[in-house]
């Protein structure tokens, strides 16, 4: 009687083991990585209004960078936020807000009036997608420093930089770098949806499995 | 002999099991109640160095060992630094003799106005262990933004010529200098003392 106590403990104990390294190894819950914190900034957008990190707080954020006289090296970066943008719907954040900021890296040239200008043929609405710019030294701060994007004037008068999809959540903490050239829409799609996910089960018991996929680095991408 | 064995294997797997699981329900439940945001994992945060009263250069590397607090303000802040900087010096009071395992510092978002003398003495004004630090505009932005903090100067603002806006959450880097928690504005005294009564016993 007594062994058979014990053997069923041991079972159901293994049965514990084998869940944790279930989880461990199937991963059946995916998140993204919490990385580091987004940069704090105040910059300014096509319509002239300030924009900071805090307007955003609570708002999942997909952040870009181009300039406006930039033409076709930024073209494919422009078509991959339209699309993102008119695909939005189709991803269920739990009623978290998306939003995307293109944050321009010809800020001396890249004023309000000329981002308000390009913004209609961008497809640039102002409020889901809002093109952005500001002093050349704090756009330089937030950008080289904040985001680890480099960018550097060339002599003909272009900008040369590498394209960066930068996702960032509702806290405020950078949750995918895409870095290697320009992200399929529906790789940009599929990360929002991840955090959607994770805000849906941020209460009740689902929230401990995405805790423990954290801690297990299940980590989709 | 070989039962006897296997009782024991039995028994070290049973161990084990119980250690890991229980390991595993404390990480994830271990949390009381906190008042802010609990980053778990931490993040990485970033090292500085900013200059305080009397010259003298302060930042959290050489807080190693201790929570290190940080809040972003300025002297001349009519409402959220005042009230904030108050609460945190009633949590630390709160906290008795623990208070000595956590520093405040007051990192100034108003380098015109703020010499390093003055934002200490300011901060010093809500606690005595408190410091103030400030640098000059580049440097305060840099380590604000990288702590996720923006600061905006506006001049639509008070009596005093002008107003800075900024972020007004406050943050907690662990012993280890990485961010544990963040607080937003209007986190009541009680509620800091309690996270980090908590942060003190991890």
């Amino acid at each position: 009687m007594k062994h058979k106590l014990l053997l069923g403990s041991v079972l159901a104990l293994m049965g514990v083991l084998v869940g944790v390294a279930f989880f461990a190894i199937a991963q059946p819950v995916q998140v993204l990585p919490r990385m580091a914190l987004a940069p704090g900034y105040a910059l300014v957008d096509q319509n002239g209004q300030r924009l900071t990190n805090e307007d955003l707080r609570g708002s999942i954020v997909l952040y870009t960078f181009a300039y406006t006289g930039c033409g076709e090296p930024c073209a494919t970066i422009e078509r991959t936020m339209r699309a993102v943008a008119a695909r939005l719907d189709e991803v269920d954040t739990g009623g978290a807000p998306v939003r995307l900021i293109t944050i321009s890296v010809d800020p001396e040239r890249d004023t309000p009036e000329t981002l308000r200008a390009a913004a209609p043929a961008l497809g640039s609405d102002g409020s889901t997608w809002r093109l952005v710019s500001g002093e050349s030294r704090v756009v330089k701060q937030v950008v080289g420093g904040g985001f680890g994007v480099f960018y550097e004037p060339r002599p003909d008068g272009a900008v040369r930089f590498d394209p960066a999809f930068v996702l960032v959540d509702g806290w405020g903490i950078t949750r995918a770098r895409n870095r290697i050239g320009v992200p399929e829409p529906d790789m940009l799609l599929d990360q929002i949806r991840l955090l959607g996910n994770e805000i849906r089960a941020s209460t009740g018991v689902a929230r401990y499995a995405y805790e423990a996929a954290h801690l297990f680095s299940c980590y989709a991408y | 002999m070989i039962r006897t064995r296997f009782l024991l294997a039995g028994l070290a797997l049973m161990l084990l099991g119980t250690g890991s699981a229980l390991a595993l329900g404390a990480r994830l439940n271990r949390t009381p109640e906190l008042h802010g945001t609990l980053l778990d994992p931490p993040l990485p945060a970033a090292e500085f160095a900013l200059t305080s009263g009397g010259g003298r250069l302060v930042g959290p590397p050489q807080f190693r060992g201790k929570l290190v607090v940080l809040f972003f303000g300025f002297t001349h802040c009519p409402d959220v630094c005042p009230l904030t900087m108050q609460r945190l010096g009633a949590a630390m009071r709160e906290l008795g003799d623990r208070a000595e395992q956590v520093q405040v510092i007051l990192v100034s978002v108003d380098p015109e106005r703020d010499p390093p003398d003055a934002i200490d003495a300011y901060a010093k004004r809500f606690h005595p262990s408190f410091v103030g630090v400030t640098g000059t505009e580049d440097e305060l932005r840099a380590v604000a933004s990288s702590y996720g903090i923006f600061f905006a100067r506006n001049d639509a603002g008070s009596e005093a010529g002008y107003s800075v806006d900024h972020s007004a959450s406050t943050l907690v880097l662990d012993r280890d200098g990485q961010l544990r928690l963040i607080w937003p504005f209007d986190t009541t005294a009680e509620a800091l003392a309690s996270d980090l009564r908590y942060l003190v016993r991890r």
